[in-house]
């Protein structure tokens, strides 16, 4: 295992989860979500073993790797819904605390919606949860810039795959996180949802907040990566840093650590 | 907390909206309230002249109410699959900034609701039926609403919400539980075998001090006996236990450090659910204990193209499964068969009927299939699939290859059916095998049928009105195979009245076969 980029805090990830406030200040400033150690076992089956890596504030961490490496687990870790050994800070705070889970935002794989309720009413849901100061101006533009503002009276059940991921998407920027945790979002978006999702990641990313994907999709993501961490069976195989590789190839990147020569 | 009230709020109120719109709430609502006045009347009726209303029968129900749920309820908590969660509070409750404790207690309303309602129910009911004082109704009622709601709340946050103790902790506090539950079982069935069987007997049990000071399910009994009995020693012991266990409960649960580990497991236990709802909807039985079936290697040879390749792409299916085509209902019709056997046996049904016994088979089995409303196995899922509709053939030949194994399982269920009765009540084998063709005419008959009234009102009425229409078909064919067969009973002999019945359901079960057929034309279904 190698990283090749900067601003690392490599040096406190030996803590604990209980540990994440003894950090200094510097390192506050720059790291927005860590995890440390992770270890996620399904019975006998080891998911996610000991895995540690960092987003500084304001990037994009890319989860990259095959189906079943283990991207989900450690997303849904991070999430808070499930257990695991090891440690998870966001924003310096154990993912779990609800401090800390006011500032961060979840898109999950499979979106589920509340069956009685319309696209507009999960918003306000979102709203009301998380005491969130987004106006109603601005639940409107989120709905437009995603094709929802004329399905805003639809019930969650009326909703195709594609709209949910949608729904999904608009919520958790109704948040106004300061870290989100996007799994797999462009599976079941139209072209167009998908060029308005990366558009929202890069001004995601201009406005400070950290974002963390998981895909398997390396075409998806190309233009919007900080930091690659390439996952194999658990275990995290290699990270890249964008600042160090300069013009190199995702792809590229990935299969040379993946089939330890040429990129395909 | 301001979400969740939102979310619940707002989905109670458009689910009543929505339901208003729909006809089949109404059908819904006329038949909940028809069926409530008619247990209303019937339970009336049977307590007024059964001389039933006392004091002291209402505290015997209550008591095998309690003694049914509570361990129960701790069971099914412990396992951390009492409370149901729907992938969508997975995705937008857990990872909000809402406390666990308080995720739990939303989901626990439903339970609370119902010790609220039962509550009332008591009050009113006791009151009107058991001549139980105003006080004592008041006095139950606040029970009910208030210290059971608050000791659920804590047995929730307890088992849930509990990070301290380990899964083996909860996994002892199941197995006693069901040790539990088998002693009080196992002292039940003693009483009855050594005591005449009475309803005073019923009662005695429960007033035994060892049932009253058992934690928390005895002590409730207890606090009922001392509210509509008069205080005893053993019952002022029991309530103040269970007032005690109450508060330190409460409090234990309300300082418990909670950081929503539990989410893991209702995360799991909300897809479980999502996969029996939908098994539920497609009529396919949840076997709680069946696990995932290894499959076989197998071959088979087509012997024929179009919709016959249905029947061999289903026929290569069954025989890479461990059992073949039979399953669980092959055994519930050898044990159906069984009981037909022995109670006629027993209850001497040869020389009761006399020439109407070969009535007694076919009777039991219209029953049952007019009932239950039947298991889904591969043929249904051949209506899921597109290939299906592709196939170029016609759509009565696609019913009738998608459907064929259906007819040799239904061959082999009517022996397991028949037989043993057959061999008990001394019928000749030509009236078993018409029993078993009426059995397999039956079976074919709900098949058919449920999927016309699929075809006919698709999801117009919701699942209630496809099975009040599907009902209706099935009484209009029956209704018209006994009026045949009775007629030509009368002219011709039993066995040609018999012979009768079997040909008039045939004939209808393949028209409606040929109607429904049109299910196999497009795979849309009438919205």
């Amino acid at each position: 295992m190698f990283f090749a980029g900067k601003g690392t805090c490599f040096g406190f990830l030996q803590a604990k989860e209980d540990d994440l406030q003894h950090l200094d200040m510097s390192e506050r400033e720059v790291v927005m979500l860590e995890i440390q150690e992770l270890t996620k076992k399904y019975g006998k089956y080891l998911a996610v073993d000991h895995v540690s890596f960092t987003v500084p504030t304001g990037q994009v961490g890319i989860l990259l790797g095959p189906n079943g490496a283990g991207k989900s687990t450690i997303i849904k870790s991070i999430a808070g819904l499930l257990r695991y050994q090891g440690g998870v800070g966001i924003e310096h705070m154990p993912a779990r605390t609800l401090e800390a889970k006011r500032v961060f935002a979840y898109v999950p794989e499979v979106p589920a919606m509340f069956d009685a309720l319309t696209v507009r009413e999960h918003i306000e849901y979102i709203k009301r949860a998380y005491n969130s100061d987004i106006t109603d101006q601005e639940i409107n533009q989120l709905l437009t810039r995603f094709e929802l503002d004329d399905k805003q009276q639809k019930l969650g059940r009326e909703l195709s795959k594609g709209m949910m991921q949608k729904v999904s998407i608009c919520c958790a920027l109704a948040i106004k996180p300061k870290v989100i945790l996007l799994d797999e979002p462009m599976v079941g978006l139209d072209p167009a949802a998908i060029k308005e999702l990366k558009e929202v990641v890069l001004e995601l990313k201009e406005q400070g907040v950290t974002v963390l994907i998981s895909t398997h999709m390396l075409e998806m993501v190309k233009e919007l990566w900080d930091l690659i961490f390439i996952m194999e069976k658990g275990k995290i195989i290699g990270m890249f840093n964008k600042e160090d590789q300069k013009d190199a190839d995702i792809e590229e990147l990935f299969f040379q650590i993946t089939e330890g020569g040429e990129a395909k | 907390m301001k979400g969740l009230i939102y979310l619940y709020q707002r989905t109670i109120i458009n689910r009543i909206k929505h339901a208003l719109k729909r006809p089949a709430a109404y059908l819904m609502g006329a038949f909940i309230l028809l069926y409530m006045a008619m247990i209303f009347f019937s339970f009336d009726m049977m307590i007024q002249e059964g001389d039933f209303g006392s004091p002291k029968n209402v505290v015997t129900i209550l008591s095998g109410i309690i003694l049914m749920l509570i361990p129960g309820n701790i069971i099914s908590y412990s396992k951390r699959r009492g409370l149901l969660f729907r992938p969508s509070e997975v995705h937008f409750v857990f990872s909000s900034p809402v406390s666990p404790k308080m995720v739990l207690m939303f989901a626990g309303a439903k339970s609370f609701a119902i010790n609220f309602l039962l509550g009332i129910a008591v009050a009113v009911f006791g009151r009107l039926w058991f001549d139980i004082g105003i006080f004592q109704a008041i006095a139950y009622f606040l029970l009910s609403a208030v210290c059971e709601s608050f000791l659920e709340a804590s047995l929730i946050i307890f088992c849930y919400g509990n990070e301290r103790f380990t899964e083996k902790f909860f996994k002892r506090l199941v197995v006693l539980m069901y040790l539990f539950m088998a002693v009080i079982a196992g002292a039940a069935v003693i009483l009855l075998l050594t005591r005449e069987p009475s309803f005073q007997l019923i009662q005695d049990y429960f007033a035994l001090p060892v049932i009253q000071l058992v934690p928390i399910v005895g002590w409730t009994i207890a606090v009922i006996r001392l509210m509509f009995l008069g205080p005893d020693t053993v019952n002022l012991i029991g309530t103040a236990l269970y007032l005690g266990s109450t508060v330190f409960l409460s409090i234990a649960a309300w300082k418990m450090k909670c950081t929503g580990a539990y989410y893991e497991d209702a995360m799991k236990f909300a897809d479980d659910y999502q996969k029996i709802l939908q098994n539920k909807r497609k009529g396919i039985a949840n076997i709680p204990w069946k696990k995932k079936s290894k499959l076989r290697q197998a071959t088979v040879e087509y012997k024929g193209v179009y919709a016959k390749a249905i029947y061999f792409r289903q026929m290569l299916e069954y025989k890479k499964n461990a059992t073949f085509i039979f399953g669980w209902n092959t055994l519930l019709c050898l044990g159906l068969g069984i009981v037909i056997a022995a109670v006629g046996y027993f209850n001497d049904a040869v020389s009761e009927f006399g020439e109407a016994k070969i009535f007694i088979i076919p009777a039991v089995v219209a029953y049952v299939t007019f009932i239950f409303t039947g298991y889904a196995t591969k043929w249904s899922k051949e209506l899921e699939n597109p290939y299906t509709y592709l196939i170029p053939d016609t759509p009565l030949k696609k019913v009738w290859y998608a459907t064929k194994i259906e007819h040799y399982r239904s061959i082999v269920d009517g022996i397991l059916v028949t037989v043993p009765g057959a061999i008990v009540f001394g019928l000749n084998p030509v009236l078993a095998i018409l029993t078993v063709l009426l059995y397999v005419c039956l079976q074919a008959n709900r098949l058919y049928y449920n999927m016309l009234a699929d075809a006919l009102v698709g999801n117009l009425l919701g699942n209630f009105g496809k099975s009040m229409v599907k009902l209706l078909f099935q009484g209009f064919a029956m209704g018209a195979a006994i009026g045949v067969a009775l007629m030509a009973g009368l002219i011709l002999g039993v066995e040609t009245g018999f012979f009768m019945m079997i040909l008039v359901t045939g004939i209808l079960t393949f028209a409606g076969a040929a109607i429904a057929s049109i299910s196999f034309t497009r795979m849309e279904v009438a919205d």
